[in-house]
């Protein structure tokens, strides 16, 4: 249907010229790109290198020695021995008429008013008009692409009556703003929706001068599926999408690259950075990893997630009845007095699987020495169920994401893309582009499911058992076996032309029973030319938590360690200590009952702490995160605004680590700055890449034999011991579910993305339980109603969201931080619930403790926006 | 066209059928069925509403989105219920140089509706067409089938009133 865009590396060079000029491109190019590789500029508007050849700007026009006419470039296929020629007088007046025709629907006083030059010295204050009508009222002024075209292609007076369309901007959807007043129809948008991220969320609807671009009748994106990703606003060459975050700021004063901080497939992202502050996030363009793409969180939630005005900018000390701002030098010397009288076994440190490697390893540098062997653990252990073995035999296995596009078989179990791991999703689209296979394992009709040559619909809960036996299946490569079929009867990885393989797994398999079959049968497959895996777990940072030891019983490196008295499913089992030291995760809804709890994040907790240290944000210091694929890639520090009572007092967590073991007399802890750290953990784990090296690395595994902490610890949770799926025969229906809890997707750090990124909380991802509507009939649940799930003997109460991709006899729900249930998918009977009942929302806002809120005063922050 | 009205309106009674399953039955639910399968879905329902939409979306794993991005862009699919009589004012060169867009004037004020719209009342359905074929008649204006030729704005309100007490 559209012309493949992507040119194949072994295509047979041809040579051409282009204006005089001697060019030698791979057949399958376009005159477009090849002018482009030349140097040679033509203008253009509805072409761009991700997107199949449009020819609907007509701006490229070029003359071709022998050709008819004037062939589009971006829409022509180089020949040999092909003469071009793009800058002749009649081109130049043709490409000025066509822009002129194209600007008749275009408010276009920003590009030809006669002032235009004194304007932008002297007025630049007409700004957040609700509709853009051109001039200083529009998002892009001065950082568009139709502006910098009108330029190159030199027009400064049209002729034709400019004709505004009328039409009403859409504020509605979260993100970003829609001003179709401003669009010029080239279709980046649809296409981009539909050939890239596979969502064909925009249409173009009608036709003639009439054209809109938008979902079906009217509906709002919401509606529609969008998945927010915001591509879109990304190829838009006008000011018609727009970031609601960020559409005022202007041209930023500079971009750097780095890597999002939210999941752990670290794509690269560019961060747009204004006056010192964070302003907007535009995806990076390393094409082994997002090549241009990225999901809701990374496109949309880091500047909220880093400047909403609830966040804790200052060191904050429990005093009696009070809770308190003090100076980094109180709150340490306080801290540090109330560590040193402590018994090691008395004191446990719970570390987010979201910290930077150098906060990560002086963790637990600063738990293991500086505290003479107190206990360390970390909420990275939930996302990883099975255990640290098993995951770092996982991380041996040759992970890659680039050749999940070139594979010629795909496999995804038990994954939705919409909303993570997008660019996964979008990964397997690509190899879909080029021919190749999707096989789909999962119990809810995802979004991949929709687009799989074959779904395998495995019953609720059973993705793992149904993964391991079409693996196996593949591995055996009979004839007619079940697997083999279900791939497309391919010789999978084989010598003779066999196809190559990717598998796909999502986080909730590994949650489901039999997940400990997969892995004999992935590193059997692994031993295979061909074969990439692609094994996938919540949190940012969970591989740099295992390898860099900030698990109890493993050591950096990752070494076996024995353990100390205390770690998390201890702890969950009620062997609470008498020093509770959070660093950045709060996985409890109130507050343990511990002497004395220390929190260091970038929000306070949901309770009262007695004390509270700052850390610095993704943005607000330099370090590195480790990938699922092992790259380690580095994050930049663009926010440089003066430390003091407005923009906060935060440290990075590893510089607190240090001043902390200062003052316990421990110098040989100290760090200079974050490469000191990183030199720290080059001398002590010398095979992982502390310097920051972007390649992909396989971890060296755990020994098998490596003793658990605690016998809990090993496996999940100790409430784990409830029946799995199978075990219990009583059957579906009549009011008995399947019960799959998940990792929330929206958690970084301590917080609830949801909560501090406005946006996020309308889409009203993770809330309640997820019901199939018929399900919820049957129940006699109203819409908009609440269910009872009865789990083990307790109550859960939440609202009932009807969810057609749900199969029928299941319930489907996120665990949140004070979540008590077996993480394994659980039998459980469900009821039309009564409202009164009803708990808390799932969700909670960050809460500022008692007393004055002066940790808040940096809410004035200009950029709250 | 008259039998997927007649049609219709049999499909309003209590007991009509449901057409999906039929018209599943007529194609295989391929991608490149679109077309012909709107058409399908237009003559059993009368129009396109948003749930045929969606079950056509999912049927052809298309998005809704781009299936009625192709359904606007033919100008034969309707997205709203058509009305119970079809009035056709036709505006071809003849009929616009013997009166057409009076008589198009006429009925839009008579009925406050705008050509390409139903009354609020579901009676009338106002089209504008270019040519019926029967120039020497004009200026032209059609009730469902029936065609009323050598039209002035004074017999034109005569046909409503007979029509309306009929």
């Amino acid at each position: 249907m559209t012309l493949e865009p992507l040119t194949r590396l072994d295509a047979p060079a041809l040579s051409l010229e282009i204006d005089h000029q001697a060019v030698s491109v791979p057949a399958g190019t376009t005159v477009l790109r090849a002018a482009e590789l030349a140097g040679v500029y033509v203008p253009s508007l509805c072409s761009h290198k991700e997107l199949s050849p449009f020819g609907g700007c007509r701006l490229c026009t070029v003359e071709i020695e022998g050709a008819r006419g004037y062939p589009l470039a971006c829409s022509t296929l180089v020949a040999d021995g092909m003469e071009v020629t793009t800058d002749t007088v009649a081109l130049r007046e043709m490409r000025q008429e066509i822009l002129r025709l194209i600007l008749s629907e275009h408010p276009s006083s920003c590009l030809l008013c006669g002032e235009s030059d004194d304007c932008r010295r002297s007025l630049s204050t007409i700004r957040k008009a609700g509709v853009s009508t051109g001039c200083r009222s529009c998002p892009n002024d001065g950082d568009c692409e139709l502006q910098q075209v009108v330029e190159r292609v030199g027009i400064s007076e049209i002729g034709y009556p400019v004709a505004y369309r009328g039409l009403e901007a859409e504020h509605d959807d979260p993100f970003y703003d829609r001003d179709y007043n401003l669009c010029i129809l080239c279709g980046r948008c649809v296409r981009m929706c539909h050939e890239v991220r596979g969502a064909s969320v925009l249409s173009f609807k009608y036709r003639g001068p009439r054209t809109l671009i938008g979902p079906a009748f009217g509906t709002s994106h919401l509606m529609a599926g969008c998945e927010f990703c915001g591509a879109c606003v990304s190829v838009c060459p006008t000011g018609t999408l727009a970031d609601k975050v960020s559409k005022w700021d202007g041209v930023p004063d500079g971009l750097e690259t780095s890597t999002c901080p939210f999941c752990s497939l670290g794509c690269r992202v560019e961060l747009a950075h204004k006056d010192g502050a964070l302003s907007s996030v535009r995806a990076g363009h390393d094409v082994e990893l997002n090549d241009g793409q990225l999901c809701v969180r990374g496109r949309f939630c880091l500047p909220e997630a880093t400047h909403h005005h609830s966040r804790a900018r200052q060191p904050m000390l429990r005093k009696g009845a009070y809770f308190r701002v003090a100076s980094w030098d109180e709150t340490l010397d306080e801290v540090a007095a109330r560590l040193s009288g402590v018994a090691p076994d008395d004191v446990l440190m719970l570390v987010s699987g979201d910290l930077a490697n150098e906060g990560l390893y002086a963790a637990q540098r600063f738990a293991r020495v500086g505290l003479d062997g107190a206990g360390v653990d970390s909420t990275a252990r939930d996302r990883l169920p099975g255990g640290p073995v098993f995951w770092s035999r996982l991380f041996a296995l040759p992970i890659s994401l680039e050749a999940l596009a070139a594979a010629d078989t795909v496999i995804v179990a038990g994954l939705d893309t919409r909303f993570s791991f997008s660019v996964a999703g979008v990964q397997v689209r690509r190899a879909l582009r080029r021919g190749g296979r999707l096989v789909v394992v999962d119990a809810r009709e995802s979004n991949l499911a929709r687009l799989a040559d074959r779904w395998l619909r495995a019953r609720p809960g059973d993705e793992a058992r149904e993964l391991a036996g079409l693996l196996a299946d593949v591995r055996a490569g009979g004839e007619g076996a079940a697997g083999a079929e279900a791939v497309g009867g391919a010789a999978v990885g084989g010598e003779a032309g066999g196809g190559t393989l990717a598998i796909v797994i999502g986080p909730r398999v590994f949650d489901c029973p039999g997940a400990g079959e997969l892995l004999p049968e992935l590193e059997a497959l692994a031993t295979r030319q061909g074969v990439s895996i692609l094994p996938l777990a919540h949190g940012a940072n969970v591989r740099g938590a295992l390898e860099l030891g900030a698990l109890a019983g493993v050591l950096p490196g990752p070494r076996p360690a024995t353990g100390g008295a205390l770690d998390l499913a201890r702890l969950r089992a009620g062997h609470l200590p008498k020093v509770l030291y959070l660093v950045g995760e709060s996985p409890f809804a109130t507050r343990p009952d511990c002497e004395l709890v220390i929190a260091q994040d970038l929000y306070l907790p949901p309770f009262e702490v007695d004390a509270f240290l700052p850390a610095a944000s993704f943005v607000e210091a330099e370090g590195t995160l480790t990938s699922i694929e092992g790259r380690v890639q580095e994050l930049r520090r663009v926010e440089h605004l003066a430390a003091g009572a407005v923009h906060g007092r935060a440290l990075p967590d590893w510089q607190i680590f240090s001043d902390l073991a200062g003052r316990l007399g421990r110098p040989d802890l100290q760090y200079g700055d974050d490469a000191a750290v990183r030199a720290a953990i080059r001398a002590e784990a010398p095979g992982f890449a502390a310097e920051g090296d972007r390649r992909r690395r396989a971890m060296t595994p755990l020994a098998a034999g490596t003793a658990p902490v605690s016998a809990a610890a090993a496996g999940g949770r100790p409430q784990d011991g409830g029946s799995s799926v199978e075990a219990d025969d009583g059957p579906v229906g009549r009011g008995r579910f399947v019960l799959v809890s998940e990792h929330s997707l929206l958690r970084h750090r301590g917080i609830d993305l949801a909560a501090v990124v406005e946006g996020l909380g309308e889409l009203h991802l993770e809330e309640g339980v997820a019901l199939n509507p018929d399900d919820l009939a049957r129940l006699g649940v109203e819409p908009g109603g609440v269910v009872t799930v009865g789990l083990g003997g307790s109550d859960l109460v939440r609202v009932a969201r009807p969810d057609s991709d749900c199969p029928r006899g299941a319930a489907y729900l996120v665990r949140d931080e004070a979540w008590v249930g077996p993480s394994r998918p659980v039998r459980v009977s469900i009821r039309a619930g009564d409202r009164s009942r009803a708990a808390r929302p799932a969700r909670r806002a960050p809460v500022a403790a008692a007393g004055p809120r002066a940790g808040d005063q940096g809410g004035g922050h200009g950029n709250d926006r | 066209m008259a039998a997927a009205r007649s049609r219709l309106r049999s499909a309003a009674g209590p007991a009509a059928p449901d057409p999906w399953p039929t018209i599943m039955r007529e194609f295989e639910g391929r991608p490149a069925d679109l077309v012909p399968v709107l058409q399908r879905t237009q003559e059993a329902f009368g129009y396109l509403s948003p749930d045929s939409v969606r079950r056509v979306a999912r049927w052809l794993k298309l998005s809704e989105s781009d299936v009625f991005g192709v359904a606007t862009f033919y100008a034969q699919f309707r997205f709203s219920p058509p009305g119970r009589h079809r009035l056709r004012v036709c505006l071809g060169t003849a009929c616009h140089v013997k009166g057409g867009v009076q008589m198009l004037e006429t009925l839009e004020r008579r009925l406050a509706v705008e050509a390409g719209q139903t009354t609020p009342d579901g009676e009338y359905d106002l089209e504008r067409v270019v040519c019926l074929g029967c120039c020497a008649l004009a200026p032209v204006v059609t009730v469902d089938d029936a065609i009323y030729g050598q039209m002035s704005v004074l017999r034109l309100q005569g046909l409503l009133d007979e029509h309306a007490h009929a």
